[in-house]
């Protein structure tokens, strides 16, 4: 049986408002929660509207990946744009450096993973939180990012090379 | 990649793990509880039910507008794959108590006509007309394609008339089983069993 839409919602909401939380909600904003949720409201919304041009033997899940990302990279300009307006980003540096004071502290170590992992570039990012993150394989990733396998896997070494420097630095 | 790089780079993704951990119920119940609404406002709402009947087991269902489908002598899951994907479907008894009552005195011969609101509008024009027509048709008589042809003002589309009342979505109250064909002969019929319904139908209207 073709699946349905509340099955949809009731199968994958939950990875696809993770997946959008830790692409663009993990930077401590106060109303990071209600954006995300705006955001995943906004993927089911435009979900909705193709759903009845969708095959019945698609993949569902990556379909609804793929929109999500297209969210989140519009989402993402959209703050870095902001952030560039406010300079929040010298904050975001300040923060770090204040966090290194402490580096026996846990929280500091998530804290500057996190802001690390918010200065990738976008595709970096997508590639590296859906593949270790929310747990998908490369053959899904590429069909999410409309790229090749490789060029999925080029970023998730890209980014994890680009932490695992960083945080190296950082000793 | 030597062993040593490799043991860095599991640690970067167990930190990763650690400060990236998923949301909190508490931030992700509102979100659900979000969408689950907003569908619920934005889907049509399909409520359905069944009974059993001498055709077999028998599914109606209603949308706003009135009954918008019946089926018999097939699963469940059949039944629901014809509804489009995104309708909210709800399994109601209350929503088609009148339609499954209606139907229970068709079969006990207590009734030989229906009295419901129903709902065809997915349907082409000409597909309409079609069973406008078949509805005037009586309980007890037979029609040929032909003649709803020429009703229709187009004596030569009995096959194209054939096409509609096969895409009849509620027999036996759109009576379609009363269409046959100019030979005598019963033609099609999709309901169901297929013609040993129809037979049967007729027969219960004393038609045959």
């Amino acid at each position: 049986m073709a699946l349905r839409f509340e099955e949809l919602i009731e199968r994958h909401h939950d990875e696809i408002f993770a997946y959008l939380w830790r692409l663009t909600g993990n930077d401590g904003r106060r109303d990071a929660a209600t954006d995300v949720e705006d955001l995943t409201q906004d993927v089911f919304l435009r979900a909705y509207d193709s759903f009845a041009g969708l095959r019945p033997n698609s993949n569902h899940r990556a379909w609804l990946y793929k929109i999500a990302t297209h969210c989140a990279y519009t989402q993402l300009r959209r703050m870095k744009h902001r952030r560039d307006k406010l300079s929040l980003l010298k904050h975001s540096a300040a923060e770090l450096e204040t966090a290194s004071d402490d580096s026996s502290s846990r929280k500091d170590m998530e804290q500057r993973v996190r802001a690390l992992v918010n200065e990738l570039p976008a595709k970096q990012k997508a590639c590296v939180t859906l593949r270790y993150l929310q747990d998908l394989d490369y053959p899904e990733i590429a069909q999410i990012l409309s790229c090749s396998q490789e060029s999925a896997r080029a970023n998730v070494y890209q980014a994890i090379r680009h932490l695992r420097l960083a945080l190296e630095e950082e000793k | 990649m030597t062993k040593h790089r490799a043991k860095d780079d599991h640690d970067v993704v167990t930190q990763l793990r650690a400060a990236l951990s998923g949301p909190a119920e508490t931030v992700l119940t509102p979100s659900r509880t979000r969408v689950k609404k907003w569908f619920a406002a934005e889907a049509p709402l399909i409520q359905w039910g069944e009974m059993s009947s001498p055709l077999g087991p028998l599914f109606a269902a209603v949308n706003q507008r009135g009954l918008c489908a019946l089926d018999f002598g097939r699963q469940e899951s059949e039944f629901l794959q014809r509804f489009d994907n995104r309708a909210r479907l709800e399994k109601d008894p209350k929503a088609v108590q009148r339609v499954l009552a209606q139907l229970r005195e068709y079969f006990a011969g207590d009734r030989s006509s229906f009295n419901l609101p129903v709902d065809i509008s997915q349907l082409t024009p000409f597909q309409r007309s079609v069973l406008d027509v078949a509805c005037r048709i009586a309980p007890g008589q037979v029609w040929t394609y032909q003649r709803i042809a020429k009703e229709l003002g187009r004596p030569r589309s009995s096959r194209p008339v054939g096409g509609a009342l096969a895409r009849n979505p509620i027999p036996i109250v759109i009576p379609c089983h009363r269409v046959i064909a100019s030979d005598g002969s019963l033609g099609g019929y999709s309901g169901g069993s297929g013609l040993k319904a129809k037979r049967w139908l007729l027969r219960l209207e004393g038609a045959m």
